[in-house]
Formats: structure tokens, sequence, C-alpha cells
């Protein structure tokens, strides 16, 4: 039997290990500074070897019982009203949403040590606040009540910010401005959707939520609430009407947070938004909101895409990658077929993880000097593991296999197709064609064109700062070629979606 | 395990290419070259198979979730560009081995050749149209690479145009296969033919016209060729031999099997049936004229073979066009392989003149036939088979694809004219043919020194002139393997 003790067990120890990573640092950084990257690096692996063996335990226990009991529930008052408690929710689907957060957390947070290493003295924060950050969204993914839901949501945008704000540049203190005001009225949104909602339901289980829901018989208020809780979790993913603060705060940010947000906490929020949509608030047999989220997730797309069309900054551009990104994501939630959740699930992985490839690429690329498209001309000669790295990004976006991004965008626009959305297909191809094409301009600069005099001094590349970025590599090739290692666990968890529509 | 070893053995060479080719500047173009062979020796070991049974297949665990099994097969006709496939490779990489000798960075080339190598035999023994796009698109990379970083002038901008093309033909491919999936459950060609047949009829018109949009621009087909006189001229000459010898045939071959062998015969309407053929006719009829009339009034020597490309496979698609007739469909394929060697002949001897001369434009040569006796000899050979003489390869494939048309004329008279405007368009053939063999090797000299080219050079070229000419006079075998294949 499972208790909240193991559903909490991961992020409480996230939580725990990451207040005393600072002094953990911090005597490092004091006493024993020659070794303090690989130190550091030891603490994180350690940190993850202990998230993992607990996490192991909270799968295996969920997975062992799956066949009698898939949506699994764990209240933290069970006695008199279990509806009204805290309470922790385990299916497939969020099993699975924390094995990608630990993958890339870990792969990110390597990056990040490499990265940032010991020369600012902030640093031990950074990876603390890092931890957290990480540690709030295992919660929030494992949370069962739309209102622990929003707590730990709210946590990790906050980490996020601190994330954002960490050079202290006015760049990023500007973006990170933006950021703070558009997430908190984003939370207003969302608050003022679930008091309705529990004004309807008297819940904010999500179960209780959904039973009560489908059997409501005046739509009206429900309407609202809805236009209410999905406005403020659209702003929080950056949906494109509410798209602005995420280029802003992907470029000004450092390249690992970028990385690590990109691949961690936008993954989260799609996932929140799915969730919501699909699982628990409001499926279409209740409110028929698909029609609407296409359209949105079309605009997406291609304001994302024309608009990293017209990006000269490279990191820029890719911020607008991830915007699109969410268009694609979006594609697959509107079919709510078992198809699409597969592909969601498997995008969630490997968007994450392409976003984050560029990122690291064009962070090595930033701290050479390297940050316009002028720039990049005859990097690939000089610079040719980097440079491979940031092409293999960029074919893995295009969707050419058998790069893991291929994969995914086909299963997407199938899904889309299934969905009995053909137009939304033949956009969402359209623009992944356009996208292509200016992806494709990185690659042309990088290897047609001569070298800008400005970099002819530089000689070595970082070698060890791509030692992660080679293990992402690593992922998306092994992915693309052999998917079944992932489908295996997102079978399961798409096939789950039949038990809820009926 | 034949197939399945035939199809990962190219990949096997990529780390031997990596080791050798940091230190040696020919050896891994060896390497490349005998993993080819071996992979032929082992594809041509499932012919006994192939002709008792019809068709060789093995399957295995991949992706079952996705309807997605590691289908592999072989039957007469991928058998056939198979082995051609893998004949050219062999050729073009000995060639490769002294030609491109003086670039840099040579074991990136031979790299990404041995990785082009795995999409270009993967795609035509596979039966599952994941894997089948897998191979697909795996050709597109690694050619950007090669026509980028070894080309002539401006490369990477054909380069570009060329993935950029290619790419938007493959994506409409994509949603095709992607409907096939959501209408069969299944992705494997053989199954989903069966049940395509329930499928929604308004649905199966629209699957099968992208998924022809798709190939046909990998084909080159007129309206959708603007990227092929570029990057086949700007490539290296091995590579431009692999492009118009193999990638462009794929597009042929795809047609054949996916639109027009898996898709087509589901749908039941007789006159969307009707249209859509005479719509591929038609087009064929555009592509032939054009290209031979284009490389008519070109004077680069890699362009006009480049145009000749094109024309070649406005023939191919007419002869496509004739589904189901057997006479029409097997001299499509026939030509495809009979065109891959001539023309891939036909790209290394332009090849070898310019590295010998150092000329591109055909006005400012002359007289070569003397001095280069060898490569006048093998360009003799690739270029009247081009042109359609008896006795050499293409012959016998035309005259299959206009005896098809003729008998498919009498049912739908519309291919009496295009197998007339056809057999009219040889004489195009014929024209800028003459014209290109006049003005290299016949008109008086404007070159003073030339040689003909190393061994390393002329053994590829000799190896398919005799290719060129058993094919022409003695294509008996290839037809009987082509015929023991399912087409309707």
């Amino acid at each position: 039997m499972m208790g909240i003790l193991d559903a909490l067990m991961p992020s409480a120890i996230l939580f725990i290990f990451a207040i005393f990573t600072v002094p953990v640092l911090r005597f490092i950084h004091q006493y024993k500074r020659m070794h303090y990257r690989s130190l550091c690096i030891l603490w994180i692996l350690t940190i993850f070897v202990i998230v993992t063996v607990a996490t192991v335990r909270v799968l295996t226990k969920y997975y062992i019982s799956m066949e009698e009991d898939p949506f699994k529930q764990i209240f933290l008052v069970s006695e008199s009203k279990p509806i009204l408690s805290t309470s922790f929710f385990i299916d497939s689907v969020s099993a699975y949403m924390v094995v990608v957060y630990l993958t890339t957390g870990l792969i990110s947070m390597i990056y990040s040590v490499l990265f940032v290493g010991e020369k600012n003295h902030l640093s031990e924060r950074y990876f603390a606040l890092m931890l957290m950050v990480l540690g709030s969204v295992i919660a929030a993914t494992f949370s069962g009540d739309l209102l622990t839901l929003f707590i730990f949501w709210e946590a990790s945008a906050a980490g996020s910010c601190l994330l954002i704000i960490y050079r202290k540049t006015p760049e990023s203190i500007d973006a990170c401005l933006k950021y703070l005001v558009m997430i908190i009225m984003a939370s207003g949104f969302i608050v003022y959707g679930l008091s309705i909602i529990y004004g309807l339901t008297g819940s904010l289980n999500f179960w209780a939520v959904r039973e009560a829901l489908i059997s409501l018989p005046d739509k009206s208020l429900l309407i609202i609430a809805f236009v209410f809780v999905a406005c403020g979790y659209a702003i929080e993913t950056a949906i494109v009407p509410f798209h602005m603060w995420l280029p802003d705060a992907y470029t000004a940010a450092t390249p690992s947070t970028s990385a690590f947000l990109s691949a961690i906490v936008d993954q989260a929020s799609y996932y929140v938004l799915m969730r919501v949509l699909i699982y628990i608030l409001t499926p279409p047999i209740i409110l028929n909101w698909p029609l609407a989220l296409a359209i949105f997730s079309a605009l997406t797309m291609t304001v994302g895409n024309l608009f990293a069309l017209a990006q000269t900054n490279v990191k820029r551009m890719i911020s607008y990658v991830c915007v699109a990104d969410i268009g694609y994501n979006l594609v697959a939630i509107t079919s709510v077929k078992p198809l699409g959740v597969m592909g969601n699930l498997f995008f969630f992985f490997v968007g994450g993880m392409t976003t984050a490839l560029a990122f690291m690429a064009v962070g090595i690329l930033n701290n050479l000097g390297i940050k316009h498209l002028d720039d990049l001309s005859g990097t690939g000669r000089r610079l040719p593991i980097t440079s491979l790295s940031l092409v293999i990004a960029v074919c893995s976006f295009s969707g050419i296999p058998p790069l893991a991004g291929f994969m995914s965008k086909y299963m997407v626009f199938t899904a889309a197709i299934e969905g009995g959305m053909v137009w939304l297909a033949v956009i969402g191809v359209l623009n992944s064609l356009l996208q292509t094409g200016y992806l494709l301009r990185l690659v042309h600069y990088m290897y047609a064109k001569p070298l800008k005099r400005r970099f002819c001094g530089i000689r070595e590349e970082p070698k060890v700062l791509l030692i992660p970025v080679y293990m992402l590599v690593a992922l998306i090739i092994l992915l693309g070629i052999y998917p079944s290692i992932i489908l295996l666990m997102i079978h399961p968890a798409a096939q789950q979606l039949n038990l809820l529509l009926p | 395990m034949i197939l399945l070893l035939a199809f990962l053995l190219p990949l096997l060479s990529i780390p031997l290419v990596y080791l050798v080719g940091r230190e040696s500047k020919r050896k891994p173009a060896g390497i490349i070259a005998i993993f080819s062979i071996i992979d032929l020796i082992l594809l041509l070991c499932t012919v006994p198979e192939v002709l008792s049974r019809g068709r060789y297949v093995e399957s295995y665990y991949w992706m079952p979730m996705l309807g997605a099994p590691l289908t592999l097969f072989a039957d007469g006709i991928s058998l056939s560009l198979a082995a051609i496939t893998l004949l050219l490779i062999f050729s073009s990489m000995i060639f490769a081995s002294d030609y491109m000798e003086d670039s840099g960075s040579l074991w990136q080339f031979y790299l990404l050749m041995a990785l082009l190598t795995v999409g270009l035999v993967g795609v035509f023994i596979t039966a599952n149209l994941m894997v089948f796009y897998f191979c697909w698109e795996f050709m597109l990379v690694p050619t950007y690479f090669i026509i980028g970083g070894w080309g002539y002038r401006e490369s990477y901008r054909a380069a570009f145009k060329f993935f950029i093309f290619t790419h938007a033909g493959a994506v409409a491919v994509l949603l095709g296969i992607g409907a096939i999936y959501m209408l069969t459950g299944t992705l494997d060609m053989f199954q989903a033919k069966e049940l395509l047949a329930a499928a929604p009829q308004e649905f199966l018109k629209w699957i099968f016209i992208a998924l022809t949009l798709g190939f046909a621009v990998k084909m080159a087909i007129v309206p959708l060729h603007m990227w092929l006189p570029d990057a086949h001229s700007e490539a290296p000459a091995p590579m431009s031999a692999l492009l118009s010898g193999v990638i462009i045939e794929a597009g042929a071959y795809a047609i054949l099997r996916v639109s027009l062998g898996t898709v087509f015969p589901s749908i039941s309407d007789v006159s969307v049936n009707v249209q859509m053929l005479h719509a591929l006719s038609i087009l064929g009829v555009i592509s032939a004229f054009y290209g031979a009339m284009t490389a008519l009034a070109e004077d680069d020597i890699k362009r006009i073979v480049a145009y000749s490309s094109i024309s070649h496979m406005g023939y191919v698609l007419f002869g496509l066009s004739l589904y189901p007739c057997v006479e029409g469909t097997i001299g499509a394929v026939l030509h495809l392989v009979n065109h891959a060697a001539s023309k891939g002949l036909l790209f290394l001897n332009a090849g070898a003149i310019m590295k010998q001369t150092g000329v591109r434009d055909i006005n400012r040569m002359g007289g070569l036939a003397s001095k280069m006796p060898l490569t006048a000899f093998s360009t003799a050979v690739s270029s009247f088979s081009i042109a359609g003489i008896p006795s050499l390869a293409c012959f016998i494939s035309e005259f299959f694809m206009f005896m098809g048309g003729f008998q498919v004329g009498g049912n739908n008279s519309l291919y009496y004219a295009t197998t007339t405007f056809m057999i009219i368009a040889t004489v195009f053939s014929l024209a800028y043919v003459l014209r290109f063999f006049w003005k290299i090797f016949l008109e008086s000299s404007k070159i003073q020194e030339a040689r003909d080219p190393s061994i390393l050079m002329s053994t590829p070229m000799i190896l398919l002139s005799i290719v060129v000419i058993l094919l022409g006079v003695w294509s008996g075998p290839i037809i009987h393997l082509m015929s023991s294949a399912e087409i309707s």
C-alpha cells in the first residue's frame, strides 16, 4: 500500500538536500577549490542517486498494482472527508513524467555545474534553487488536487524567476520582471477560476471535480471558470497571445538556466495543461474546447516560427523555437486520442532534450563571444564538435529521422489526422518545413561561410563542457533509432486515456 | 537474417572508415567499396528464394506500438534496384579514391558516404513505411553536406535548395504515411494494401496525391525539378553519379511501390483512377521534352547531363502511368536500372573530363577523342545508351515502355498520343547526345594537353561500360527476375 510519504519522498529529498547544498558547496569552495567542479558534480550525483532510489520505489509500487488500480489516489487525511484533504495522484502519465524530469534534470544540472563553475561565488545558491525547482515540479506532477497542483506549480515558477535573474544583468532583471508580472496575473486567473470550480463542485480533488462536472446541469458558470483556468495555464505555458515573456526570459537568462527551464519547467507546464484539460477539468464530453485550442495551436506554431525566422540572435531564435514547440504539443492535446497522448508524452521528453541541447550548444558558443547569426560563419570548421551538436539539434527540431524529434512530430501530426483535424496537421507540417528552412540557415552559416577575423583566435573547444551535451545527443539518437525503450512506458499511459473517455 | 545483415552492413563500415580515414586518403574509399560488394553478394543470396516464391521477407521487433516492426523484404524489383545501387556505389567509390584526392577532410567525406549508403540500400529493401521513411530521409543530411562541402561553385546554395525541396516533398509523404496508419493501423505496405480497400474513398485520393507529390519532388518531375540541375551539377562527380543514378530513382521506385502499389488499387472509382494515371502520363511527357530541350541549350557539361536526368525521369513516369500493364511497369523499372548504370557512368565520365582538362564549358573542349580514347569510348557507350541506340541498355526498356503504351492505348486513346510524343522525345535525346559528344570529342581541338585518367578512375568507367553493354544485349535474366515480382 502506498502512503503519503512514498509519493512525497522524491520531492522531500530534493528539498532537504537543496537546503544542505549551500553549506556543503560553500565548504568545498572554501577548502577544496581545486576540485570544486568534480566535487560539485559528485554531490549532485549523490542527490540524484538517492532521489532515483526513492522514485524507483514509488514506481515499482505503482506498477505492481497498475492492473487493478491504474489511478492511484493518496490522501493526507483519509478518515472523515478525504475529498477536501490535500492529496496525491499517481498514474502512469505522472510516473513517466518524473522519469523525464530526473533524466533531463541530471544532465542539465551537470551542464550548469560545468558552465557556471567556481567563478561566481553565488553558484551554490543557484544549484540549490535548481534542486528546489525540480522538487516542486515533481510534487506538482504527483499532486492529486487542483490546489496542491497550484501551490507546487507556483513554487516552481518562483524558483524559475530567481534562476532567470541569476546573473543580474539589466536584461535579465527586465525579463524576470516581465515573467513575474505574467506569472502573478496567471495565478490570479487560476485562483479565480478554481474558486468558481470549488463553488460548483464542493471540492478541488481531481476525481471529485471530474465526477461532479460530468453531471453538472448548468454549464454557463463552468465556461467562465474554464476560461480563467485555461488562460492562467496558457500564460504559464506561453501559448501565443501570452507568449511575450518566454523569448525575453530565455534569451536574457544564463544558457544553463535556459536549458534547465526549457527541459523541465516548460515541459512540466505542458504536462499541467494536458492534465487539466484532458484528464481532469473538462474532457470534451463536458465542454467542447478542442477546436478553440486547435486555433490557438495553429497560431502558436505559426507565430513562433515566423518570429524565429526574423531573429538574428541565435539564442533568441532557439527561444522562439520553444514557442513553436508549444504549438506542436497543443496539436496533440487537441486530438484527445491515445495516439495524441503518446505523441505528447514523447514530445515532452524529446522536445525538452532538444531545446536543452540547442541552448547548451549556443551557450558554449556564447562563451566564446559568438552571439549572432553572422558570428556563426565558419565555426563549423573551427569548432567541429560543438557545431556538430548544434547540427544534430537542428535536425531533431526539423524532424529528420533517425533523430528523436522525428518520431515525436510523426505521432503528433498523425494524432491530429486521427482526431479529424487534417487542416491542423497540414498547418503543422508546413510549419515544420518553415522551421527546417530557418534552422538550416544556421547550418548554412556554420559551414558555407568563411570564419570572421574576430574569431580566428579560437583554438580550443571546451571539451569538458561538451560531455553533458553529448549525453543528450546520444539520448536523442538512441530514442530516434529505437523509440521502443520509451514507448513501452508511454503506451500503457496512453491506453489509460480510454478508461477516462467514454 | 540475410537482409538484416545487408541493411546494417554499411553501418558497420562507419567505424572502420573513421579509423582508417584519418591516416589514409584512399583506403576509406576501398573499405566502402568492399563493403558494398559484400552487401551485393549478400543480397544476391536471396535470388533463388525470390525466384521461387516471388518475395523474401524478414521481420524483427522494432516499434510494435506504432504498427512498425522492422520488416525487410526483397522481390525482383527491389533486388535489382538495390543491386544496381550497390554496383554504382562500388564504382563511384573506386572513382572517388583518385578523383577526390586533392580535396581536404576526406575522412569526413567518406564517413558521410558510408552513412548515405545505409539510406540508399535501405530504401529499396524495406516493406514497412516507417523504415522506408527513415531511409528516405536518411539520405538527406549526408547528401547536403557532401554537395555543400566538396562541390564546386556556390555548392552550399545548391545543397540548401536540394535539402529544402526534398524535405518539403518528404513532409507531404509523411502526411500520407500518417493517414495510412490512421486508416489501417498498420504501416506494412502489403497489409495496408489489403486493409485500405475498406477505407473511405475521398481520403484515399488525397493520400495518393500527397504521396505522389512528395515522391515526384525527389524524382524531379517538371514543375518540381528546380533543385536538380543545381544540385547535380555542383556536386562532386561521384556524388552526382549517385544522385542521378540512385536518389532520383528512389523517387520513382517509391511511386511504384507505395503510391501505385499500396494506395492506388484501393481507389475504386474508375474515373478518378484514370484521371490520376493520365496526369502522370502527361507530366511524364512534359518532363521528357523539357529536360531534353534544355539539355540541348546548355553549354555546361554537367548541366547537360543533369537535364537529361529530368528527361529520363519523364520516361519512367510515363512508364509508371501505364500501371497495371506489365510491359509498362517492367519497362519503367528496367529503365530505372538501365538509366542508373548509364547516367552514373556518364557523370563519372563528365567528372573525369573536367578533372583532366579543368574545363566545364563544352564549347571550349573538342578533339578529345584522340587524346582520351578510353574516356571517349565509355562516354560513347553511356551517352548513346541514354539516347536509346539499340544494343545499349536504355533501348530495351524504352522499347518495352512504348510497347506497353500502345497496348494500353487500345483501351484508352490518350496513350496513343502520349506514346507518340515520347517517341518524338527520343529524337531530342539523340540530338543533345550527339551535340554533347560532337562538341567534346570530335570538333577541332581547342585543348592542348589532356590524357586519359589514371587506372583507378578508368577501371570503374570500363566496368560500368561493360554493364551497360551487357544490359543492352543480354537483358533476359534481369527481366526474368523483375517479372517474378508481384506488381498489381
